[in-house]
């Protein structure tokens, strides 16, 4: 019996296309996983798949029916755990529990008996005393999951939507949450899997769909799920790319070195480790959304202050200055660029000019101290003929350009500073091709006079042609580090997926290749 | 001993601010201004606190549903239903018991309808909503009745002598607070608590956002009618601006009561608490002889008080050490 079918199911946000045409089907019985990248669409298919989103175009049958909201999908037996964990942090665990099983004035079950409930169930799924009265917000992390799941399980659902719901649980925990798919799945329920944890799907799921680029490119049965089959499927059937060797890029350990971390700890009780970036480097940054690589480059940059450990440059005279805040950062010769544009790039509100004018105004004075426009108005002419932005006049406002060109001219603010190392946090996002072409060749450009970079990236097959390493993150620490001639985007891949603390066996680059 | 019982308070609701507070303050009542305990005193005090008292447990429901839904038209709002009872129901013989009432309720609830609707359906923020409902009514207020004048069914205006403790305004107060324990008895309550403690995760939940939010807001005009109607009582007469003033009181009678503007945990025993403590501070300073400086130091020491609870507040929740539910108490 069909539990979920969903087929040509396209949504967008805004600019961005999240899905385009995603197709799933999933029996009654039958525990279904979604797997692909990051930005592939797995958690849009979700939620629209609960009723939280509704598609663009495409058709959408959960038991029968199309789910217009949650309200709905839940009448219909739909229990929906999405990746942000769901939590009414000031209410108690049983309020939480049992939200939204209630009618609008009539109690389906006493406080009394709900913080019974509660209670057995989450000492169950968690397997330690619980106090249903406790409030949420002091809770540990991984009580805080079971709460979430224990508010799906409750229900006894018929279909139960888990986005990425093992993240916060001990290898312990994931076996117990197996052990109640697996009770749910034998009690003819349908249970859908996003998970970045291959080792995991591997065990549980009985087919699974593959999304590359919001669209469906793959379901395997059963037997058919394996690492390599899912990793192939989702990294495109396109070549592995090839490696450039410069060989201008060889013996890098000789230059100088200007930025170091030591014993860097991103959050409490994770594996500390070190950084090093020499002159004229050109370093990828990589990891799964939350494995802790967007956090390391917002600590290089002095935006977030690490746990433990501390981040150096080096100046050009070899004094060693410690970075404790952006401020510290900007005046060691550190450039952020941002890629999330809106919010911690562009100044809407202001010219392209003062947009651009806004970092270095501090370098351009005259003797009086008064800003030298003169030379500001120079300097950007120069960053714009340099990085070839398409700009109308540089007093229209800068939302007035289009989203490539908004990113160049960031991209020209921090190379204005004249920095020594720039730190991009994917700078690419939602760029045309060509400017990221452009972005590159001036990246490549920086570096050979010496700049040294810190890429992040969420699209991994940019790293490719010009990176001299790829610092790969997994569980909030530095889990590998792969010099530009093992690059692949499979060896990428499986260094972000593979070694998962409970994969069942390690893989290492080397049986990859 | 203090402390366990206080310990023993429903979580998160904390009780124990506003009542330390009414506390110290009958103490203070009673060394400064003994008269407040006779029974002329005690109805006065009835009397005249009840509209703020009623009016404060209105808005609580109102913020508790979230987005920052700090109720301005409340006070404007039981100026129209005074001014209308005034000139509309009495002059054409409406004046009934009955009427007054159906007519109280129904023209708040609609009122509070037709905010939710306003705020669910064009999706802008509840204060922007009821800045422009307070405005709005405010005018409408003067339009209908342009100065004080008219009088209160007679019925009512009787209620207003104030000699009696056993009075109809004291019933009213009792029906409120019975009206409230009766909601919190209901899935109602919880759903409310849910939306405005975190609305994505009420929305994801499966509950149905709009409905709860709409039997919130309704829930408050329900309130809001006795509590013009008590107001009616009170001045025995028709005032447009009268009202006005209760706004300001009321929020900080919600907010010395513990509920929190940003929505979630709310108590309309604590909007009661605080705002009796409200009428208990500008009773004792009324014993003290500042003449016609009277009401402006009032004035300034609600706001005093409203800043040193909150304090009190934040330093009691910080000294607090985050408990985690794995230490086995069970």
């Amino acid at each position: 019996m069909t539990g979920i079918l969903v087929q040509g199911v396209s949504k967008s946000f805004g600019e961005t296309r999240a899905l385009t045409d995603a197709s799933l089907a999933a029996d009654m019985g039958e525990v279904h996983a979604i797997v692909g990248e990051n930005g592939s669409g797995k958690s849009t298919l979700a939620k629209i798949i609960s009723g939280v989103l509704a598609p663009d175009g495409g058709t959408v049958d959960v038991l029968g029916e199309t789910p217009g909201n949650p309200c709905h999908a839940r009448r219909l037996g739909v229990a929906p755990i999405f990746q942000e964990m769901m939590l009414a942090e000031q209410l108690s665990i049983a309020e939480n529990v049992f939200a939204g099983s209630d009618g609008l004035l009539c109690r389906t079950l006493s406080a009394k008996a709900r913080n019974a409930e509660a209670k057995a169930l989450l000492e169950r799924l968690s397997g330690q005393a619980v106090d249903p009265t406790a409030r949420v917000s002091d809770l540990p992390l991984h009580l805080k999951q079971w709460v979430v799941l224990a508010r799906a399980i409750c229900i006894q659902p018929r279909v139960l939507i888990l986005d990425e719901s093992s993240a916060a649980l001990d290898l312990a925990g994931t076996e117990r949450l197996h052990a109640e798919i697996r009770r749910l799945r034998d009690g003819g329920a349908c249970i859908l899997i996003v998970t970045h944890r291959i080792a995991e799907l591997v065990r549980i799921a009985d087919k699974a769909t593959v999304l590359r680029d919001g669209r469906t490119v793959g379901t395997l049965s059963k037997f058919e799920i394996t690492e390599q089959n899912l990793l192939k499927l989702m990294s495109a059937e396109k070549p592995p790319a090839k490696v450039q060797l410069d060989p201008s890029k060889t013996a890098r350990s000789s230059s100088a070195l200007v930025l170091r971390c030591e014993a860097l700890q991103l959050a409490r009780e994770t594996t500390p480790f070190g950084f090093e970036l020499r002159e004229g480097e050109i370093v990828g940054v990589a990891g799964l959304d939350g494995a802790g690589h967007a956090e390391f480059i917002r600590t290089v940059a002095g935006i977030d202050l690490p746990s433990s450990g501390s981040v150096t440059i080096f100046g050009s005279h070899g004094q060693s200055i410690e970075i404790r805040s952006i401020e510290e950062a900007g005046a060691a010769g550190l450039s952020y660029v941002s890629g999330d544009r809106k919010k911690e790039g562009i100044f809407p509100a202001l010219s392209t000019f003062e947009n651009f004018a806004m970092a270095p105004y501090g370098c351009h004075r005259d003797r009086t101290g008064l800003i030298d426009a003169g030379s500001l108005r120079g300097s950007f002419a120069r960053e714009v003929a340099r990085l070839g932005i398409k700009v109308g006049p540089p007093n229209d406002r800068i939302t007035s350009l289009s989203g490539g060109n908004q990113q160049k001219v960031l991209i020209a603010r921090a190379f204005a500073a004249q920095p020594k190392v720039i730190v991009l946090n994917d700078p690419a996002r939602g760029v045309d091709i060509g400017t990221k072409q452009e972005l590159y060749r001036q990246l490549v450009a920086f570096s050979q006079t010496g700049g040294a970079v810190i890429y992040l990236s969420s699209e991994i097959e940019e790293f490719f042609d010009f990176a001299d390493r790829v610092d790969v993150f997994v569980q909030t620490t530095l889990h590998r580090s792969l010099p530009s001639r093992d690059l692949s985007e499979e060896a990428l891949l499986y260094a972000m997926f593979g070694r998962l603390a409970d994969a069942v066996s390690p893989i290492t680059v080397e049986e990859m290749a | 001993m203090m402390t366990d019982i206080l310990k023993r308070l429903p979580a998160g609701t904390s009780l124990a601010m506003p009542l330390g507070l009414v506390a110290l303050l009958l103490l203070l009542s009673a060394v400064f201004s003994p008269q407040l305990f006779t029974i002329d005193g005690i109805a006065g005090a009835i009397l005249v606190s009840a509209p703020l008292i009623v009016a404060a447990m209105a808005i609580t429901p109102i913020a508790m549903a979230g987005r920052g839904g700090v109720d301005l038209s409340i006070g404007p709002l039981i100026g129209f239903i005074n001014v209308t009872i005034v000139a509309w129901l009495q002059p054409h013989g409406f004046g009934t018991p009955v009427m007054v009432f159906a007519y109280a309720m129904l023209a708040a609830c609609a009122w509070y309808a037709l905010l939710a609707t306003v705020i669910t359906i064009v999706r802008v923020s509840p204060i922007i909503v009821m800045l422009a409902g307070y405005m709005v009514l405010a005018g409408l207020d003067l339009v209908i009745l342009p100065r004080p004048s008219g009088s209160a069914p007679e019925w009512l205006g009787d209620w207003g002598f104030g000699t009696e403790i056993f009075s109809p305004v004291l019933a009213i107060l009792l029906i409120s607070g019975f009206a409230w324990g009766l909601l919190r008895s209901t899935a109602l309550f919880d759903n409310i608590e849910l939306l405005g403690a975190d609305e994505r995760t009420a929305y994801t939940a499966g509950l149905a956002t709009d409905r709860v939010r709409l039997a919130a807001y309704v829930v408050g005009g329900l309130l809001a009618a006795m509590a013009a109607i008590c107001q009616t009582a009170v001045i025995g007469s028709g005032d447009p601006t009268q009202g006005n003033r209760i706004t300001l009181q009321a929020i900080t009678a919600l907010v010395l009561g513990g509920t929190a503007l940003s929505g979630g945990r709310g108590s309309a025993t604590g909007s009661a608490l605080g705002a009796i403590a409200m009428f208990l501070i500008s009773n004792l300073l009324s014993s003290f002889n500042f003449g016609a400086m009277s009401g402006f130091i009032t004035q300034a020491v609600y706001g005093l008080v409203l800043v040193l609870t909150l304090l009190a507040t934040l330093i009691r929740f910080r000294s607090k050490p985050v408990k985690g539910a794995s230490d086995g108490r069970s």
